[in-house]
């Protein structure tokens, strides 16, 4: 292969961790940043079930013609407040990535945030994933089993 | 590579976000498309340029017309992969900033 296609953005937040989290799964939150400039994602066409194997989906409408670009995906690992990766369906096309956001605790209200994308174009990384779901679906069976037998509602 | 950069140096315009939105609706000739602008066919047609070098129109190739039509998701174009991208996540972390900016002002944090 020429190029990888993966990359990493890594950003600082003034905000704690929680909440950037919840800014990541939340509708509400993600209504209000998702996309670039001149996009809007309506808070209806969202949706997140966050959980391993859940879905989740955002319509980005291009301001400028109307023009909508569904994006969605399924959760692959949900760690809250430290780490979320999940499938993302590229706008406009089929192709689907892996996006892994990690947030670490800088203190004093801070977060680092690493950021990383990785397109699918070879089988090998295809099998990743593939393995990375089967990890998936094994910790969301043991999250079930966790919650049965402490006969847990959530918190 | 540039292109991607082109593709929103386009888009940052509202008359060329008003010529694709037109465009949206069906191919157009120049004087078409000059006309609900108080612009000079010379100055429509420099508009039409950046439109064109970021792929976001094609023009046909009758000399005297050349109609352009809009072509659809130039960020689908592989090779800019990574450029689009990043671009899309880099604008999307800077709402970010700015939404966790105004939750930790409203105290609602």
């Amino acid at each position: 292969m020429s190029t990888t296609r993966e990359f990493t953005i890594t950003r600082e937040f003034a905000a704690p961790r929680e909440l950037v989290f919840r800014a990541w799964t939340d509708p509400r939150h993600l209504t209000r940043w998702y996309g670039p400039r001149g996009c809007s994602t309506p808070l209806e066409s969202i949706s997140a079930d966050v959980r391993p194997g859940g879905a989740w989906r955002a319509t980005m409408i291009l301001d400028a013609t109307g023009q909508e670009f569904p994006t969605g995906g399924f959760y692959l690992e949900v760690r809250p407040p430290e780490r979320l990766v999940f499938t993302w369906r590229e706008p406009g096309g089929d192709a689907e990535s892996v996006i892994t956001v990690e947030l670490a605790d800088l203190g004093d209200g801070r977060t680092a945030m690493t950021f990383h994308q990785s397109g699918f174009t070879t089988q090998e990384t295809w099998e990743n994933v593939q393995d990375g779901w089967e990890s998936a679906l094994e910790r969301l069976s043991e999250h079930l089993a966790g919650h049965t037998t402490e006969e847990g509602t959530g918190s | 590579m540039e292109k991607l950069d082109a593709v929103f140096a386009a888009l940052a315009d509202p008359t060329r976000r008003a010529i694709l939105a037109r465009l949206a609706d069906g191919e157009a000739t120049v004087t078409e498309l000059a006309e609900p602008f108080a612009m000079s066919l010379p100055a429509v047609s420099k508009h039409l340029k950046v439109l064109e070098r970021a792929g976001l129109i094609s023009r046909g190739r009758n000399a005297q017309q050349r109609p352009c039509r809009l072509v659809a998701a130039p960020l689908a174009d592989v090779a800019e992969w990574v450029l689009a991208y990043r671009r899309f996540w880099e604008e999307s972390f800077d709402r970010l900033d700015e939404h966790l900016r105004e939750m930790q002002e409203g105290g609602r944090a």
